[in-house]
């Protein structure tokens, strides 16, 4: 079942973590979305093998992606820390769960919540952003940041935290049962419920996904499901991927691309649920 | 803990990120190329295996860095919050090498 290695494979490995990285970094989502159907659909692996390798390259995206923006204050580091109590919570339950499910199960819970992130996708392709007044008080958790494209500072005060717990904790299980980010369902949840701007609540969902990751792919790497030359292969991959697709994304203001992703993820998760046995 | 020591708190926290990945890619691309080149099998998977661990640690070691950071501060919700994430991922550890 786990091929030998190989440097055609290491090769296609490669190449899919690239294309993985560059998608999702143009969604601003992880790669993971991407690369899980791939490894499950196109190269026939493991479903637990392949969310153990995108568990990776979750840390390593959002380790880099970071490592770049901390210190500008777009991440919000105080309520991603609140946060990430809950996230690593779904985490470590997510991880121990995930031995008691079958491949399939596994597989056709992933095909759901792909179909249901590319339409949270398309939906969410008009921002809405809550502007207070600069001089307000954002309290403890609240932020404020400049924006290159409007000039303003926007600030925000954080709403109904405990609402954001909650998702926080479904997100941290789906991401080590799935191996995706969970970002899907953190960003819509602080834009919308919590009175997060887009960008902020993104940037604060890249940074806290690392540590969500990592109490996951902890426990896959210690029931072996972790293939170091696999992993190391995609992570190679993602770690250039996402470099061309953020550059990509500051570029172009890419609607159409984003529609045409979502789309694609749609079949993908569609295939996911029709194929899994 | 105060705006000014925030931002020098993001500004570590963004080099531990960085260079841990940087470090892991590294050993990674290292292990992988002489695992392929037929290189003895041990010290290559040696070297893949460290720069899975390093990327593992590397957010383990993020957290651990803003514990004690905001211990420093005296700011104690939040030093009480980062070690709880802390304990969280120390007891994936403890499910995985039980």
């Amino acid at each position: 079942m786990i091929p030998e290695l190989s440097p055609l494979l290491s090769l296609v490995l490669f190449v899919a973590g690239m294309a993985a990285g560059a998608m999702g970094a143009l969604l601003g989502l992880g790669g993971g979305v991407f690369l899980v159907p791939f490894l499950v659909l196109g190269l026939r692996l493991p479903m637990h093998y392949a969310v153990g390798i995108s568990l990776t390259t979750v840390i390593a995206t959002s380790s880099v992606v970071s490592s770049g923006r901390l210190g500008r204050s777009l991440v919000n580091i105080r309520l991603g820390m609140v946060l990430e109590v809950a996230t690593t919570a779904g985490g470590l339950t997510g991880g121990i769960a995930a031995a008691m499910f079958a491949p399939a199960t596994l597989q056709r819970l992933f095909g759901i919540v792909a179909v249901l992130a590319a339409l949270a996708m398309i939906g969410r392709l008009e921002r809405r952003n809550v502007l207070l007044d600069p001089d307000i008080d954002v309290g403890r958790l609240g932020g404020r940041y400049y924006e290159d494209e409007s000039g303003a500072v926007v600030c925000y005060q954080v709403r109904r935290l405990p609402l954001a717990m909650v998702v926080s904790f479904v997100a941290g299980s789906i991401s080590s049962l799935l191996g995706v980010g969970g970002g899907i369902l953190k960003v819509p949840a602080l834009n919308i419920w919590c009175g997060v701007p887009l960008r902020a609540a993104a940037a604060t969902s890249a940074f806290m996904i690392g540590v969500t990751a990592t109490a996951g792919a902890i426990i896959y790497y210690g029931r072996g499901e972790i293939i170091a030359w696999m992993a190391a292969s995609t992570v190679l991959g993602v770690l250039a991927g996402s470099r061309a697709g953020f550059a990509i994304g500051e570029r172009a203001r890419a609607k159409w691309l984003k529609v045409g992703l979502a789309a694609i993820l749609m079949v993908v998760g569609l295939l996911m649920l029709v194929r899994s046995r | 803990m105060n705006e000014l020591e925030t931002t020098r708190l993001e500004l570590w926290l963004g080099r531990i990120l960085g260079w841990g990945t940087a470090l892991s890619a590294v050993l990674l691309a290292a292990g992988l190329i002489l695992s392929l080149s037929g290189a003895p099998f041990r010290f290559a998977s040696a070297l893949t295996s460290g720069g899975l661990i390093i990327l593992l640690a590397t957010p383990l070691l993020r957290v651990a860095a803003s514990a004690v950071e905001y211990l420093l501060a005296r700011d104690w919700l939040f030093a009480a919050l980062t070690t709880t994430v802390l304990v969280t991922l120390l007891g994936s550890l403890a499910v995985a090498f039980r």
